[in-house]
Order: structure tokens, then sequence, then C-alpha cells
């Protein structure tokens, strides 16, 4: 039998009582002091382990979503542009990246970064999304809104 | 009840059919299996891991076959009697002739240590070079090694290949040549100066032009990685004649 | 690793350590504001478990401003563990008892085993006088929240007399 999650894994009861406790003690060779050695008390808290695995696979993106987005604040701070303004000019230039893309963008390509918020900044500037005063560093980029502005 | 002796003698006869034909299919739980595997295991932990052999060592080695296949999968035609000169070791060779010139097993690159050093590889490298230039010509030689490895250093830090002493004198020479002579270190930044994780930003400027940036925990590394940075940004976009 | 690389690990993790004059400033919005620098989480490198928090000096806290009847109502409990041992101290009492006591960005914080070597971070002095060698240290001024406006007994009188005035008080006038 093949099993995917390790829940079924610990439910599937053979006879042979050797291969049934095996099962437990795999589960169980990470934890400290009887709970890894004795049986009855490993069983306890495989169990116990496994509910938390199940609570824990929500959590986990939870937390990452929540990481990435503090990241891309952080760099969006940098640049002087606010993280909803950031995201709002980009999706209205169609540039459908997600927190996860932006988030290494930031943290390990930050000159394609710089790229981006100045865009976002364009875009926001012509759609009246910001008000800022100083714009030469972005009349370099060209959307059409800019264009039509122009005419 | 005489059903039941019946049938217990029957029990008992093809018991004793089975241990007599040795065919004992059995369709209970198979209890050997866990003892069996510790006891394998135990013995094979007791013995340690295998030595690791050289692959002429091995029964099925071939040395003609090998030296064939090897300038085939580089995908030159060598002089067969070359390459093999190439490929023994001078050790080796001494051994060989205190031996009498005795055959033994040899393994691709003939020498007596193993596994082989870096050292011993790159000197190999090197002979199988020069026998390609022998076998076939320079150029072919020349596209051999841009192949196989310029190609691999694509990309790669070149600081991690080369380390120069003192980058800041070889920067000026480098500079000279160009005809730039002043250069201007400038302290750009710095924080924590007075704990251990002191930081320093060094730019090296020239007529208002950066030149290259460097950091470092105190200001004479954080110079000498601008030059490096320089160094590497002279370089960067140099295409060669 | 090569020079460079080494040197550019070392700039990415550099401490850095910033000033915040804390006078006429909402402690509470501050400790937001100084969780992020304490904390690293102005930098797209931060990571809950990555070392990256930078230093903070927080000088003038016993100029902060606390809104509303906060010096009045808001207490600070603590229990000594023994029995009987509860204290309520007021806000203003606190204050004026330790003015570099500002329990709001040890608030701030998640409590977990990081916030006491984030808080190590954190140097508050009640007064602008910072020992040199911490001063030293300094790299960059954090913005105050608020603009810090000039007290009209700060300007020096020649300018107050010379500012042009739209009325001229009566001369039987008292000034308060």
């Amino acid at each position: 039998m093949v099993f995917t999650t390790a829940v079924n894994f610990v439910r599937s009861r053979g006879p042979d009582e050797f291969w049934r406790k095996r099962r437990i003690f795999r589960l169980a060779a990470a934890f400290y002091g009887r709970k890894r050695n004795c049986y009855s008390i490993a069983v306890r808290y495989v169990h116990r382990a496994l509910v938390y695995a199940t609570k824990g696979r929500k959590l986990r993106k939870m937390d990452i979503t929540s990481l990435r987005q503090t990241r891309v604040q952080a760099a969006c701070e940098q640049h002087n542009i606010n993280y909803e303004t950031f995201r709002e000019g980009l999706t209205r230039s169609d540039i459908m990246l997600n927190r996860k893309t932006l988030a290494d963008l930031a943290c390990w390509e930050p000159y394609t970064f710089k790229a981006l918020t100045d865009i976002a900044l364009r875009r926001g500037v012509d759609d009246g999304l910001i008000n800022i005063t100083k714009t030469e560093s972005l009349d370099r980029i060209i959307t059409r809104g800019s264009l039509q502005s122009n005419k | 009840m005489s059903l039941c002796r019946q049938s217990f003698l029957l029990l008992r006869r093809s018991v004793v059919q089975n241990v007599c034909f040795r065919v004992t299919e059995t369709r209970n739980i198979k209890r050997w299996v866990s003892p069996t595997l510790k006891e394998l295991k135990r013995r094979r932990d007791k013995i340690g891991p295998e030595p690791e052999k050289p692959r002429s060592s091995f029964l099925e080695w071939n040395y003609e076959a090998e030296i064939y296949a090897f300038g085939k999968r580089l995908g030159e035609e060598f002089d067969k009697k070359l390459l093999k000169q190439a490929l023994i070791q001078r050790e080796y060779a001494n051994m060989q002739e205190f031996k009498a010139k005795e055959q033994v097993i040899v393994p691709l690159i003939n020498f007596q240590e193993f596994p082989v050093s870096k050292e011993t590889l790159s000197n190999t490298f090197k002979a199988v070079v020069a026998v390609l230039k022998r076998s076939k010509d320079l150029n072919r030689a020349q596209i051999f090694v841009k192949d196989f490895v310029l190609s691999q250093m694509n990309g790669k830090d070149v600081y991690e290949l080369w380390d120069p002493q003192n980058p800041y004198e070889y920067l000026t020479t480098l500079l000279n040549e160009k005809g730039i002579t002043e250069i201007e270190p400038r302290l750009c930044n710095q924080s924590a100066v007075n704990t251990i994780l002191a930081n320093f930003q060094v730019g090296l400027y020239s007529n208002r032009k950066l030149l290259g940036i460097g950091w470092g925990e105190n200001i004479k590394i954080a110079k000498e990685t601008a030059a490096l940075d320089a160094i590497q940004r002279i370089y960067k976009d140099y295409v060669p004649k | 690793m090569s020079v460079l690389k080494r040197v550019q690990q070392w700039a990415t993790f550099a401490r850095i350590w910033h000033v915040y004059d804390a006078a006429w400033q909402n402690p509470f919005q501050s400790a937001e504001l100084l969780k992020k620098y304490l904390m690293g989480m102005y930098k797209p490198i931060y990571h809950p478990s990555n070392d990256c928090g930078d230093h903070v000096i927080v000088i003038n806290s016993a100029e902060i401003a606390l809104p509303g009847d906060e010096w009045k109502k808001r207490v600070y409990f603590h229990h000594t563990g023994y029995p009987g041992g509860a204290t309520w101290t007021l806000a203003w009492d606190l204050h004026s008892k330790d003015p570099t006591m500002v329990p709001a960005v040890y608030n701030s914080m998640d409590g977990n085993l990081k916030r006491r070597y984030t808080m190590e971070r954190l140097h508050i002095f009640p007064d602008s006088n910072v020992p040199k060698d911490l001063m030293a240290n300094v790299s960059n001024q954090i913005r105050q929240i608020r603009p810090m406006p000039k007290r009209l007994d700060h300007y020096p009188e020649q300018q107050v007399k010379e500012f042009p005035k739209v009325i001229d008080y009566p001369k039987d006038y008292v000034v308060r």
C-alpha cells in the first residue's frame, strides 16, 4: 500500500508488533527522552505531533506570505513608495508579479526592483494615485498614460 | 471426536510432507524478516565501509578500450601511443623500470596513488592537451581548451581563482597604462566604527568618475576591495581583438 | 568565497546605528517605528531568525509626550512573585522615577526569545548627552514622526520683536 500522508501510514496496523511499533518510532526519532524510546509514550506524542503538522501546513503558508509582504514593504519604503500604491501601479501596468517573485527580486535583484518601483511610480503619477513634485528620475519611463498626457 | 482426531492426523501428515519436500508456502506473518535484516545490518556495520577502489582493479577492465573511449568521449582524434605516454606518471614510470618492466594491471592514469590528487589531475590534463597538439595541430588544441576549460569558467568569480596581493598598486599600474594617473580614494560611508562589527565603504574616484566601490571592516580592506572592484569594472566591457 | 563576495556579505549584514530624538513624540507610535529598525524589518533581507537588526540611540526620552490623559490613566503592572507583591505604577509616576524606562518598544514586539536581545540594541538617554564613543557609531538619523515646533521662548528676543505684528497690545494690557 502506498500512503501519501503520514497520518494514514500510522493508522494501518499490521499484525507484526515490530513493524507496527517501528512506524511510530520512525516518526518519533527526533524526539527527546522517553517519548523517543518508550512506545506507549512515543505514540501519544507522535499523534500530537501529527496534529500539529496538520495545523502547521496552513500556518506555514500564512507565515511565508507575511514574511514576503514584510520584505516587499521594506524594499518599497527604501524607494519612497508605499506598498499599496506599488502593487496597484504594477497591476495597472500589466505587470503580474506575485509576492514571492517581488520578495525575491527585492532581496537578490535590488536594481530590478528599483526599476519596478519606478514603473509603479510613473503609473501612479499618471493615474493620479500619488502626488509627487519631482518626476525627473521618472521621465525616462514611458507609459500609455504619459504619452496621452503629453499630447 | 473421531472427526477431530482424523483432522489432526491429516494436519500432522501434511506438515511432515511439507518438511520432506521443503516447499513451505507460508501465508502467515514473516517474523524472521526483522531479525534477519537487523543481523545483516549488524554485520555490514561491523565490516565498515568498503575502501574506494580504482576502476582498473575491476575484473572487466580493458585499458585499450578505455583509452579509445576516452578519446571518443572528448570528441577528438588522438594518437593512441602518445596518449598512453601522457597518461603515465613519472613515479609510475620509474617504478616500472625498477620492476624490470613487469606488466601489471594499470589504471587510466598510471599512477601509484589513489584517489588521485588534484595536482596530478591538472598535470595529466596538460599532458592530454599537449598530446592533442602533437596528434593534430595547435589550433585544434586551442579550440579544445576553449571548449572544455573556458566554457566551464564562464560566469565564475575571477577572485576565487586569482588572489592579487596588492590590488591597489596593481590598479594604479593598470590605470597608468590607460593614462589615468590621479586616483582618489574617498570614504563614502561608515557605521558602527567603535564596535567589532565596524563597516566602511570606500569609493575610488578619478576626475569625479566612480572607478570602483568596496567595503570592509577597516579602511585599508575597504580600499583594497574597491581596487578589486575597479579592476573587474575595467575588464567588464573588455572585448578581445 | 572570494574577497569581494565576503565584503559584500559583511556590508549586507552591517549593523547600522540610528539616532532618534524622542522629544515631543508619542512613544507608542515611535515604538512601531523603532521596532522596524531594531528588528531589521526595513531591510529586504529580513527574516525572523536572521540577525539583521540595527542599533537605535534614543535621545531626550525625558521629553516624550503621551496622548490625551495617558499620563494619568495608563498603569504599568509589576509582580515580584511573592504574595502581595503586585504593584501598579501610573505612567507619570514611572516616568518621574526613571525617564529612560519606556516599556512601549518592548510591548510593541511579539513575546519570543529574540525580544530581549533586540531590546539590548536599544539605547535610551533622558537628554542629549550621549557618550562620545556611542555617538561616533551613528550613521543615520530617524526622522521624527511629528515635526517638533520651535517654542516662542526659544527664538532670540530680537527676532520676536522684529516680527511683523497685526495688532499692538494696549499699554495697560497684562501679558501672562
